[in-house]
């Protein structure tokens, strides 16, 4: 959910080689921690959660502009590792058709490996002592809140704060609105104007849920929805096969 | 899932990019995206927005899909757009056609060229278990297609999606993701019995095919390298 999947030509040269090197470093950690017959065992999972994890992505949530990406849920299923390689053979496939830049592969995996990876250690924490179900949720919520306010931080970074912030006006405009509100005094007022009734018209907002408030509201609801069904497949799992989640907690 | 269309074009077109080695339309890709990256005026991010149009064009594949595709690149860049639109609507516009120009050139790479010939292209410079998971990954993904859309037949004919009752519909989504699960770690366990039996110690054997170089490859090398170079000197005429 948090991958507004960062395309080409967006992001400095700096940053996204600084990404592709810090996840190339920990593609080189991660793989090699699996050796001998682990390898033969785990290369083929990875490679289904990875194939799962597009196939979640593909699933429409009706009117919102935004699509699952289950990375938490992946990350309580195959542990950080694993789940981290396979989020970078997602996003790779996925610059190949055009879904996201290719240049930014390395900073999108970073981004939702940290989420799966923050979800994998919350749910960890979480459940010895909450249901599976409450962990799940409340997990997938945190490291979503978590990744989209470090891509949020990094297109601040990239673009200058100031850009990002919703109610930025430049210096420029500044010179516009004194000369606009001068103009506006000089204007002749009609002879029925009244300014009670005017400063209360002003006050009425008929779309208040446009720009950057329908932004956070779309993602706000992704993140809702995208919990929630973690949840429900966790639950389901806590249910039906619970040796699923014995990667959490191994007896 | 758009990845069986782009497969398909793939492996049955016939046109003079189907033809080129993998290796040259990887470099190709890569020099067109350098070139569209170090691009900061719009007229040559605009010429460099044709060139890929136009290979996609000229290669026969389905343009209509391919174009759908691209427009997701649009969409992620709508955000980044409006944020450089504070500043210009130029920065603004680059963003986008730097974004479009991107999607287009890797679209057209894996339209021309099928996906185990790329990944062993990146085998030269990725290690060996990344590979296989591509390879895994791939594998797996058509089989899993298949069962989703099995999956979600049978859960439209029991009644299990109503287009006004969301909690409803959540609640059969997990149900029936939670199995597609089951079955896909099935499916790794039974890959993992094959693959052993095979020998399999880590590494897929692929074939990398180098050469030799022919007239469209050279051909199509140069032209790349020209419009990278053409980019990156500033002309004053």
């Amino acid at each position: 959910m948090s991958h507004i999947h960062l395309p080409d030509g967006v992001i400095p040269p700096a940053w996204w080689i600084l990404g592709f090197v810090l996840c190339f470093a920990l593609l080189w950690l991660f793989t090699g921690r699996i050796k001998g017959d682990e390898l033969r065992r785990k290369i083929p999972f990875a490679g289904v959660i990875a194939a799962l994890m597009l196939i979640f992505m593909s699933v429409p949530l009706g009117f919102l502009p935004v699509h699952l990406s289950l990375a938490v849920l992946c990350g309580i299923l195959a542990g950080p590792g694993l789940s981290f390689i396979a989020i970078f053979v997602v996003n790779t496939i996925l610059a190949l058709m055009g879904h996201g830049g290719f240049t930014a592969i390395g900073i999108n995996t970073l981004l939702m490996g940290g989420e799966a990876i923050a979800g994998y250690y919350l749910f960890k924490i979480l459940s010895g002592r909450l249901s599976c179900t409450f962990s799940a949720i409340l997990s997938n919520i945190t490291a979503l809140l978590l990744s989209t306010a470090l891509m949020l931080i990094l297109v601040a970074s990239t673009a200058g704060l100031s850009e990002v912030l919703p109610f930025h006006d430049h210096g420029q405009n500044h010179g516009e609105e004194v000369h606009f509100a001068e103009s506006k005094q000089e204007e002749e007022l009609p002879e029925n104007y009244d300014e009670h009734k005017a400063a209360e018209a002003e006050g009425v907002k008929f779309l208040s849920i446009t720009g950057w408030s329908a932004v956070i509201m779309i993602i706000l609801s992704g993140i809702f929805i995208e919990s929630l069904l973690t949840g429900l497949i966790v639950n389901f799992f806590s249910k039906v096969r619970p040796d699923f989640l014995d990667i959490v907690h191994p007896t | 899932m758009h990845i069986a269309a782009v497969d398909h074009m793939a492996n049955n077109g016939d046109s003079f990019l189907h033809h080129a080695l993998p290796f040259t339309k990887v470099i190709m890709s890569f020099l067109f995206l350098a070139a569209l990256i170090f691009s900061n005026q719009i007229h040559k991010a605009v010429f460099l927005l044709v060139i890929p149009v136009a290979f996609i064009l000229l290669s026969g594949v389905n343009a209509r899909e391919i174009f759908h595709l691209a427009l997701y690149s649009i969409v992620f860049s709508l955000l980044f757009a409006l944020i450089q639109l504070q500043q210009s609507w130029t920065a603004a516009v680059m963003v986008m056609i730097k974004a479009l120009g991107a999607a287009l050139n890797m679209l057209l790479l894996i339209a021309t060229t099928p996906y185990t010939d790329i990944f062993a292209v990146f085998s030269h410079v990725l290690p060996g278990v990344i590979i296989d998971l591509f390879i895994f990954t791939y594998r797996s993904l058509f089989i899993l297609i298949d069962k989703l859309e099995d999956m979600v037949k049978s859960v439209r004919l029991r009644g299990g999606l109503h287009p006004m009752r969301l909690l409803f519909n959540l609640k059969n989504a997990a149900g029936a993701l939670g199995v597609m699960t089951i079955h896909a770690f099935d499916m790794s366990e039974r890959l993992y019995r094959i693959y052993s039996l095979r020998g399999y110690n880590g590494k897929i054997p692929i074939t990398r095919e180098w050469g030799p170089l022919r007239w469209v490859d050279i051909l199509l090398l140069l032209f790349s390298l020209i419009v990278l170079t053409g980019v990156l000197i500033p002309w004053k005429i």
